[in-house]
């Protein structure tokens, strides 16, 4: 039965229903419970930095761990753990802080399985929030997926959905391959439809979160919500968009891509990303090279600058793709805007 | 306050290994690191300079030891005499080989006396070779009998007055010495204790192990130390300085005529079976059980015997050691060290 | 839990027949690598024999080890095939990965070998992972992470000896010292010379063995394994080893005393010091080492003729074994 729950408290209760389901789920990181070795003898008293672990400690103590900050060694662990029979779920609480343990993913986790010839299975989730808006500045906003999409090995998710967030979770835990789970930090009080029972979303299966014929927006993440809003704005002007949520960039799913581009002949990517090697400029290179024929028009990529994340309300409110800058690239692409190309 | 003369050259053999001793993993044992070590030497050279020991020779040690030791000298060499220091001029093997080969060639070059840091294994060592040159016996960790936990500056002031011949007469010790010769012919010696092991390869060194031993021979044995040579301490003490020894049969603790509860190892207590002992008089000789095995000496496991081999230990003279208490005394009584400086140097030393 | 016990005929001709069969495979590749017939690097191990035979002495296919790049001793003491191995080192089709890892990617899951690893200091926090699945499982396993002298400089050691001491680990940390980080000295590399101190500043016990003496390694291995076994938490084992190769195969060592290795060879041969005693002692025949010497010998010749005659990977090999499924 499906009722409104939060994208967090969806996250949340993916891990209560794997964890109950195979005993050989655990769950570490830095303040996932929180507490331990205080003096208020609290060992459960954050539930996790943001909550999204908040009530697995009491009921599995021996399969929550509270991690010291050393995330060499805890990501490590994750992976080590997750080759040698346990199906660990590691919370990396920042995306920016793989600066100190990308080793462990990189160069350990995503190589194992073809290093060793076919020889290992090494079923790791690394759940990590990412994205800007929360006023965090340079070292705790970035959106880092696409330097994880980039390594063979490792299988990245990018939920923009409370309901996406659950199965996808589930599909994750259950996957044999290392997965990387991004959670954007503004979009955990996001509500949203969510069924009771476990249910899982499939990997490399995009989804059309709405339908239109004039021009295709493919995003991902928190960018989806903001398409979502540009796509009111421009149903008011008469323009339908089609919004293809990859839901995963490794594996992506280019063909419901292609197939949407050929209908509508014009395609506009939303990236929160920084522009250069990224998600976006991965789709439009790939629609360029595989489906040109159908495009209409030059395709647009809507992302944040190339410059880090700024701390100042002033200047962060403009790093983010907003959905009038979206509805700009669409109108854009449709030749609406005087001086545009063909 | 004399200054230091270039004639008077004493030795010094400070052990650089440390940390290897398994007992670490088993008992929690614990020894001095080389920073420690290298401090210690410092210390020890500002009590030689005090007395007027111009010149010191050194067994080379390990990075850290000497590294220490040269970093120290150098901060402080201005304001305070001390001794000249020479490294013996050869890279370190970090095995026995270096200790044998440095108190060879430090009684070539003649010094008065020779200080030892490092723990029973290392003046063992030194003891075999050392012949009538005078030991000051220094202990760098927790779990020895034979050298003395002493504050190294004290200890310095000590050794460098019987260089300079103003130790007095009870300035010396005679210790005494167990040789241990393998099928008649001699092989090495112990300070403390010999005992007959049922391993069979020296591997991790250390005696651990209670129920490893079947027999036991003490040169001297306090029944407040610590190690093997406790169980005789607490049966039947030996004083340090008594004219015998003793010898120890071991046996099954559930099934031996006595049964005593000994602290084997700093960390560890245990009970062990005695079958029978008695005293070994100075120049007898005991035999030890057949069958092969390994002759752990001051409580490392040293020597791998063949099947067949007998092995017999001998209760001899030991080498003189410097009773630094005695010396001590002696200097205050004739004021000896009465001077300006003196007191100073021991004062910036502590900070 | 004495060494006593386990100087059974069959486990010291298991012991040297390790020892013997790490010290053939690699001359054998230090004369092969010389005929260019063996693509890209390798680090060999011949003269740390003593370490990986004595520390495995104690493991079983159940138990981990996380390797290094110099991991062939460690691969062949925790059993993986020799032969598989040579295949893999000449990139051939047969090799244990498929020719897809080679030297320094040699990994059998069936044999609790979690690979040798190119990234200095890579393993320690894997092994981490081993001892967290054992204890979470109560399965009994131990996990020992092999690293260099100069791997413990790395954070990842640290990291790893701090969160195996805070969760008790059921693991042990096997430092094989042989005083070179590549080409720097660990005089110049680290201010500590027994590495096992380093222990102590973070809660767990840690000792400095001869890592030349295979019974010394074995003993304290033992000692350290069956603490782990018991839950009483990590251990930091130092063995004093030495190298007789270069860092590399090609390295010419110009960093290096000309007459070190070969004094190496001459007094510390872990080997040879192995089959001394043992005879000496009475507990083995030199005939029953000398016929392991004959055996191994064989086994390496076809070993590597083998690896010659084995096809290499057909080029649709190149991206399977990426994912299980994608």
């Amino acid at each position: 039965m499906a009722r409104k729950l939060s994208f967090l408290l969806a996250i949340n209760e993916a891990m209560h229903q794997e964890m109950a389901r195979d005993e050989r789920v655990i769950i570490l990181g830095e303040d996932i419970a929180g507490g331990a070795g205080g003096s208020a003898g609290n060992d459960e008293a954050w539930g996790g930095a943001l909550g999204a672990t908040q009530g697995l400690k009491t009921k599995y103590p021996h399969r929550v761990l509270d991690t010291p900050i050393s995330e060499s060694a805890f990501i490590g662990a994750a992976v080590g753990a997750a080759a040698s029979g346990l199906r660990p779920i590691a919370e990396l609480m920042f995306v920016d802080f793989m600066g100190v343990c990308f080793d462990q993913i990189f160069n350990q986790a995503a190589k194992f399985r073809y290093m060793f010839g076919g020889n290992a299975i090494t079923p790791v989730v690394i759940r990590t929030m990412y994205g800007a808006g929360l006023r965090a500045a340079s070292q705790h906003s970035q959106t880092l997926y696409p330097l994880f999409t980039h390594i063979p090995g490792l299988k990245v998710v990018v939920p923009s959905s409370p309901y996406d967030a659950k199965g996808l979770l589930i599909t994750a835990v259950r996957d044999d391959d290392p997965v990387i789970f991004f959670e954007h930090k503004a979009m955990y009080e996001l509500e949203g439809d969510v069924p009771e029972e476990s249910y899982s979303i499939p990997f490399g299966e995009a989804n059309i979160v709405r339908e239109g014929g004039d021009v295709t927006v493919v995003a991902i993440g928190r960018m989806v919500q903001h398409a979502l809003q540009a796509a009111e704005t421009l149903a008011a002007e008469g323009i339908q968009i089609e919004i293809v949520d990859p839901r995963t960039t490794s594996p992506l799913d280019e063909e419901t891509i292609y197939e949407s581009v050929e209908s509508t002949g014009r395609l506009v990517v939303v990236d929160e990303a920084h522009p250069r090697c990224s998600f976006a400029s991965d789709v439009a290179a790939l629609v360029a090279q595989n489906a040109f024929d159908a495009l209409r028009a030059p395709i647009r990529m809507v992302t944040s600058p190339h410059s880090p994340v700024p701390f100042s309300p002033a200047l962060e409110d403009v790093f983010v793709p907003s959905p009038e800058r979206i509805a700009a690239a669409v109108r854009d692409v449709l030749g609406a805007k005087s001086g545009s190309r063909r | 306050m004399i200054q230091p003369s270039p004639e008077i050259v004493v030795g010094i053999v400070a052990n650089a290994a440390s940390g290897r001793d398994i007992r670490r993993l088993t008992t929690g044992a614990s020894v001095f690191d080389n920073a420690e070590k290298g401090s210690m030497v410092a210390r020890l050279m500002a009590g030689l300079g005090a007395t007027g020991v111009g010149r010191v020779l050194m067994m080379p040690a390990g990075g850290g030891l000497a590294g220490t030791l040269i970093r120290r000298l150098d901060s402080r060499r201005d304001s305070l005499p001390y001794p000249e220091l020479e490294l013996l001029p050869w890279r370190p093997t970090e095995t026995a080989r270096d200790t044998d080969r440095a108190v060879r060639e430090l009684l070539e070059r003649g010094v008065a006396a020779i200080a030892v840091l490092g723990g029973d294994g290392t003046h063992r060592v030194v003891a075999r070779g050392c012949g009538s040159t005078p030991l000051l016996a220094l202990s760098t960790g927790t779990n020895n009998a034979f050298p003395e936990l002493r504050e190294a500056t004290v200890a310095g002031l000590a050794l460098g007055l019987v260089a300079t011949g103003r130790g007095g007469p009870l300035a010396l010790r005679r210790e005494k010495l167990l040789e241990v010769s393998v099928n008649g012919g001699p092989r090495d010696v112990a300070l403390v204790d010999v005992a007959a092991s049922c391993q069979r390869f020296v591997g991790a060194r250390a005696v651990w192990n209670a129920g490893d031993i079947s027999e036991l021979i003490v040169a001297f044995a306090s029944p407040s130390a610590v190690g093997l040579s406790s169980i005789a301490g607490l049966i039947d003490p030996v004083g340090r300085y008594a004219p015998y020894g003793l010898h120890v049969r071991l046996g099954d603790p559930e099934t031996a005529p006595m049964r005593v509860v000994v602290p084997l190892a700093p960390g560890l207590v245990v009970p062990v079976g005695v079958e029978w002992h008695r005293r070994l008089e100075p120049g007898g000789v005991a035999a030890l059980g057949g069958g092969a095995g390994v002759i752990a000496l001051d409580g490392e496991r040293e020597l791998e015997l063949r099947e067949g081999d007998r092995v017999s230990v001998k209760l001899v003279a030991g080498p003189l050691t410097i009773d630094v208490e005695q010396v001590m005394l002696q200097a205050a009584q004739l004021g000896v060290l009465r001077g300006p400086i003196t007191s100073a140097v021991v004062a910036e030393e502590a900070q | 839990m004495t060494v006593t016990a386990e100087l059974s005929q069959e486990s010291l001709l298991r012991g040297y027949r390790t020892m013997r069969t790490i010290r053939d495979f690699e001359e054998r590749l230090h004369i092969e690598i010389a005929n260019a017939q063996i693509p890209g690097f390798v680090h060999l191990y011949a003269g740390e024999e003593a370490v990986a035979a004595g520390v495995c002495s104690h493991l079983s296919d159940e138990d981990w080890v996380s390797s290094t790049h110099r991991g062939h001793g460690h691969a062949i003491a925790k059993g993986c095939d020799v032969k598989g191995m040579m295949a893999e080192i000449y990139g051939r089709a047969t090799g244990l990965c498929k020719g897809k890892g080679g030297s320094m990617h040699i990994a059998d899951f069936r044999r609790g070998m979690l690979g040798a690893n190119g990234i200095v200091g890579g393993g320690p926090p894997l092994i981490c992972g081993v001892g967290l699945s054992a204890k979470v499982r109560r399965s009994g396993q131990v996990g020992v992470a092999f690293l260099g002298d100069g791997a413990s400089n790395q954070g990842t050691f640290l990291e790893s000896l701090n969160l195996s001491a805070i969760w008790k680990l059921p693991v042990v940390f096997v430092v094989e010292n042989n005083g070179y980080g590549e080409a720097t000295g660990q005089s110049y590399h680290q201010a500590v010379e027994d590495i096992a101190k380093r222990a102590d500043g973070f809660g767990l016990p840690g000792v400095t063995v001869d890592g030349n003496d295979y019974f010394a390694v074995a003993e304290a291995a033992g000692i350290a394994i069956g603490r782990a076994r018991a839950g009483h938490g990590p251990t930091l084992l130092e063995c004093k080893t030495t190298r007789f190769f270069g860092h590399f195969e090609g390295d010419t060592q110009t960093y290096r005393d000309p007459n070190e290795a070969a004094e190496a060879r001459a007094s510390r041969d872990c080997l040879v010091a192995f089959r001394a005693r043992v005879t000496d002692a009475g507990l083995l025949a030199g005939a029953a080492l000398d016929a392991i010497d004959v055996e191994i010998a064989q086994l390496i010749d076809e070993s590597v003729a083998e690896a010659l005659a084995a096809p290499w990977p057909d080029v649709s090999e190149l991206s399977t074994d990426v994912y299980i499924k994608y």
